[in-house]
């Protein structure tokens, strides 16, 4: 393929959404976080770090990049022109947006990140041999590589008693990722099974929006037209599958982050408002 | 209630209902698995008692990480505790919780808890039994005249506060000091002189305009979960709810508003004159019934000299005033920055007057009514008490003191002098979970179990809906046997000194039921004492309806509150910043909370020093400096970190790092800026004025990598934070 051919035939190969693994999914939770109520207070992550048995690096590690926040609640200041910020900060809590043509996926050298048929980017922690293209390639930077065994250093007896036994610790020389609480999915998954009913809406939530104390994560089943997650977007007029959203009213407050780089977010933004004073 | 039976059964015959039965009454853990290789294992086939393997139930308590009262759900599974959350019956906190609510767990499974009582001996403490440690405590409790026995804790309620109280009636003494270094007591003075009422209700959610002065209430300010719920809803009305924050120092608060201001420490009352002035001459508010001294101080500051002594912009205080009389009703608040004066009170009570013109109170100012158990709702603690107890110790006033939930050794700024003052204390009892300060110091320490494995019953000084009894219960079995609860030590040491009114309680658990049984039954519901005890197990929580009060409104008298004099080119004023996380120091041993980034400079693990660029370029400092900041008290050497969220004038330090002892998460990191403070006092109130001192700060020329989260501080274009004026979003969303 010549570069003029590449130019001159771009539409034709850049597909408005690249096809994900399945086609028949069976739910694709997702996630809405309103920017405006979220006040930037950590009790997400550190429900993340309870939930998740995330590793405590400690200052060293952490100053190498190395920490393990699977859920990190990132702090802009916007008005750089002026003596103070005067409209305060700007917080964004950013973890794994579960893209449904998520680019870690396709480098994975041994299949280790896959596509599930819940539509999360799942991480196959013992197929995982540590190349760490994965994080090379997303553009979130919301993958944590183990560089180092932290079973030790970061769970000394007893606090290795409150690992949550639903899910593993991960070893030296595995990345990891935030998995909108998998283990909890599933167990709701189970319980509605052996109840002979589909998932409902509030049957289950993640540890970061069951903490929040503004409720400004909202998570669900997307494909679930009557969950609040499904609501929310559609009210905000974001939908999948587009590099950039249309909307008939532009003053609308949903956005996905980075979602021109085709990688197609789960999760969408709530724009923070701010009044002038 | 007997003793003799023994936990399990009793566990049983109570039946927790609900989402599961009881608690599991194993070894820890009952069902490891055979990687782990240790202890027996045990075959799922034969199920401890009630333990279902796999199967997590959810047990109700309260949380005490702070003094909000928030309820807990924790998540029991083969035996063990593994993740608090929020508990929804709880009107306090909604079923949210904070971080360090969360990290709960980390502060009960710690590596570094005391797990036996100790005492000293040639100078060190070694491990005795518990009989030796409370011979030795009765003994000396005995030998001691009644009124030379003293408390000194943090804030206490429920029944434990009332045991307190009756140990020392027992004995005929009221020494009970009550300590916190995050509080918000001369608020509460100044609401009590107008208002009757020390925490009404504030409505935040019920306000179209907030303007908060230094008020951190969505981080550090009296129930920061609730009102964290209620700000949401405040940003969601019809017309979105407005934020302004005025403050020396950027709080957690401060980065959502709408307007953000920078303030020097001390000069918030004269802004709120300001505003009560453009009030009272441009919008018509009536300011005839309040005292004629008060009608003066509204007349000299005027905007212009305002402007002068503050630095703020003259338009910017004529649009909040137009802002605060057109966004009907408002609510306007008052925290540490404020209250931290020597006329502390007077500031915050020119903030209250603004409460008063707008026509706040009884609209976003609510009573919170009369509760009807008044010894329950027990004491709230300031930081007046750590200088009565200090001149106590001075004048050998005291022969025994009982250490419990306050770290005065930490937190009394060296000035004051408490380590020379506690010479004078013959014999010092921690009751503590960790070897702190206070606790290193004392003469015998009583192993305490953690708020997971105790009882206990807590009313929150704030009850912001109506007032909760917030029921602690153990969710798992004790750690360490040697381990007691809070309770449990208080009903022995009663049974020393009033045996023939304690001698039936075989524990305190005895008494707590006999407690609950005793409490009228329109306040606990109908039922038997086993059906009203088990609902309240199961809720966690017996709400009360707290009797209808209307709110009072009278127009006290208050002097000047501009603080004294400029600062000048030499020197600084310190800000002793509160943190969400770390809070006064006591969460500092927990990892969770040290790793998580501070929500305004996102530094892990450290203290540090917060500077403006354009003072740091004056002095010379860079970021990562390495400063000498030097009060007439002391100083200390902190690393620089340039943000322009903070006053030219004012250099922050966080409160929280700087222990010597409290295990191997806390110990010998950071700095604790308490230490350099002047001993100054709040003149109304007697309270410590935490934002009084004024610091030199010179480059050391040293410096050090700041760690911290994230490499750019800006979003450089990307569109990853949008913001939309609120315009457009009144547009869409709004009416």
């Amino acid at each position: 393929m010549s570069l003029d051919n590449l130019l001159g035939n771009w539409s034709q190969y850049r597909k408005a959404h690249e096809d994900g693994g399945f086609h028949d999914y069976e739910h694709r939770w997702g996630m809405a976080i309103d920017l405006d109520i979220c006040t930037g207070c950590n009790a997400c992550s550190t429900a993340c770090y309870a939930e998740n048995n995330l590793a405590v690096v400690g200052k060293e590690r952490f100053e190498k990049g190395q920490a393990m926040h699977w859920l990190r609640v990132e702090r802009y200041w916007d008005q750089s022109e002026l003596d103070h910020p005067e409209q305060g900060a700007s917080f964004l809590p950013m973890m794994c947006q579960q893209c449904d043509a998520a680019t870690c996926e396709p480098v994975c050298p041994v299949a280790a990140t896959y596509h599930t048929p819940d539509g999360l980017n799942a991480q196959v922690y013992n197929r995982c041999i540590g190349s760490r293209y994965c994080s090379n390639n997303c553009p979130f930077r919301v993958r944590y590589f183990n560089f180092y065994s932290y079973y030790e250093s970061s769970w000394p007896e007893p606090l290795n008693m409150q690992l949550n036994p639903d899910i593993t610790v991960r070893d030296k020389g595995v990345m990891e990722k935030c998995t909108f609480c998998v283990q909890r999915l599933r167990s709701a998954k189970d319980k509605a099974k052996m109840e002979n009913r589909k998932v409902e809406d509030g049957d289950v939530t993640t540890a970061c929006a069951q903490a929040c104390p503004t409720n400004a994560i909202v998570f669900g089943d997307w494909q679930d037209e009557n969950s609040q997650v499904a609501k929310l977007w559609k009210k905000h007029q974001v939908t999948r599958a587009v590099t950039k959203q249309k909307k008939d009213n532009p003053e609308k407050r949903g956005y996905r982050i980075f979602e021109e780089l085709n990688v197609d977010p789960s999760t969408m933004y709530l724009e923070r408002v701010r009044e002038k004073i | 209630m007997s003793g003799s039976i023994d936990r399990r059964s009793f566990l049983k015959i109570l039946g927790w209902g609900g989402v599961g039965t009881a608690l599991s009454g194993c070894d820890l853990p009952s069902t490891v698995t055979l990687e782990e290789g240790k202890e027996e294992v045990v075959s799922y086939l034969m199920p401890e008692e009630y333990v279902i393997p796999g199967v997590g139930v959810w047990y109700a308590s309260t949380c005490t990480q702070c003094n909000a009262g928030c309820g807990a759900h924790g998540r029991v599974r083969e035996g063990r505790v593994l993740k608090l959350e929020g508990n929804p019956e709880s009107s306090i906190n909604n079923g949210n919780l904070c971080m360090m609510g969360q990290a709960g767990v980390q502060g009960h499974y710690n590596p570094d808890r005391i797990r036996s009582p100790m005492m000293r001996e040639a100078g060190k403490l070694v491990p005795v039994t518990w009989e030796k440690a409370m011979a030795a405590v009765n003994a000396k409790v005995s030998a001691a005249k009644g009124d030379q026995v003293a408390w000194f804790t943090g804030s206490l309620s429920g029944h434990q506060a009332t045991l307190v109280a009756n140990h020392l009636d027992a004995l005929g003494s009221k020494n009970h000091y009550v300590h916190e270094t995050i509080n918000n007591a001369v608020w509460q003075s100044v609401c009590k002189d107008t208002l009757g009422e020390a925490n009404p209700r504030l409505r935040i959610d019920k306000a179209q305009m907030v303007l908060s002065f230094g008020a951190d209430f969505l981080g550090t300010w009296v129930s920061p979960v609730h009102f964290s719920g209620e700000y949401a809803k405040f940003r969601k009305q019809k017309r979105r709810g407005v934020l302004v924050q005025i403050e020396p120092k950027m709080s957690l608060t401060g980065a959502n508003a709408d307007l953000w201001l920078p303030s020097v420490p001390g000069s918030e009352g004269v802004i709120a004159l300001g505003i009560a002035n453009i009030l009272v001459k441009s919008y018509s508010k009536d300011i005839s019934q309040f005292p004629s001294g008060v009608q003066d101080l509204v007349k000299k500051y005027d905007a212009a000299t305002v402007t002068k002594i503050t630095g703020i912009d003259e338009k910017r205080l004529k649009r909040i005033a137009e802002l605060l009389s057109q966004r009907s009703p408002s609510l306007v608040l008052a925290g540490a920055p404020v209250e931290g004066h020597a006329n502390g009170y007077n500031a915050v009570a020119a903030v209250m007057l603004l409460n008063q013109l707008l026509g706040n109170i009884g609209r976003t100012i609510e009573s919170a009514g009369e509760f009807p158990f008044e010894q329950m709702q027990g004491v709230a603690g300031g930081t007046g008490d750590l200088f009565k107890f200090i001149q106590a110790a001075k004048n050998n006033q005291l022969a025994v003191a009982f250490f419990h939930g306050a770290n005065p050794k930490y937190a009394a700024p060296a000035a004051m002098g408490y380590d020379s003052a506690l010479n004078n204390v013959p014999f010092k009892v921690a009751i503590a979970q960790f070897l702190d300060e206070t606790t290193a110091a004392a003469d015998v320490v009583l192993p305490l179990s953690s708020f997971l494995e105790d009882w206990g019953t807590h009313v929150a000084a704030y009850q912001p809906v109506q007032t909760v009894i917030g029921i602690q219960q153990p969710l798992m079995e004790k750690l360490y046997a040697d381990t007691r609860g809070l309770g449990d030590i208080l009903v022995e040491l009663l049974k020393a000194v009033n045996e023939r009114e304690y001698s039936g309680f075989a524990d305190y658990y005895a008494y707590l039921r006999q407690a609950h049984a005793a409490m009228p039954s329109q306040a606990k519901g109908s039922g038997t004492d086993e059906q009203t005890w088990n609902t309240a197990l199961q809720k966690g929580v017996i709400n009360i309806t707290p009797g209808a009060k209307q709110i009072a409104s009278s127009a006290v008298n208050f002097e000047d509150p501009a603080a004294e004099g400029d600062a000048g080119a030499s020197t600084l004023y310190l800000a002793p910043s509160a943190r969400l996380g770390l809070w006064d120091g006591r969460h500092a041993n927990l990892p969770w909370l040290q790793e998580a980034p501070d929500q305004i400079s996102k530094l892990v693990w450290d203290s540090w020093a917060e500077i403006h660029p354009s003072t740091a370029a004056k002095l010379g400092i860079k970021q990562g400096s390495i400063v000498n900041v030097k009060s007439e008290h002391g100083a200390v050497k902190v690393k620089a970190i340039l943000l322009k969220s903070i006053h030219p004038n004012v250099i922050a330090i966080p409160l929280g790092q700087g222990h010597e002892t409290y295990g191997r998460y806390a110990k010998d990191r950071g700095v604790n800026p308490l230490k350099i403070l002047n001993p100054t006092k709040e003149e109304k109130t007697g309270e410590l004025a935490m934002y009084a001192t004024r610091v030199s700060v010179a480059n050391t020329n040293q410096s050090e990598v700041v760690v911290k989260m994230g490499s750019s501080d800006t979003q450089a274009g990307r569109r990853l934070v949008v913001t939309m004026p609120v315009e457009q979003y009144q547009r869409s969303e709004g009416t």
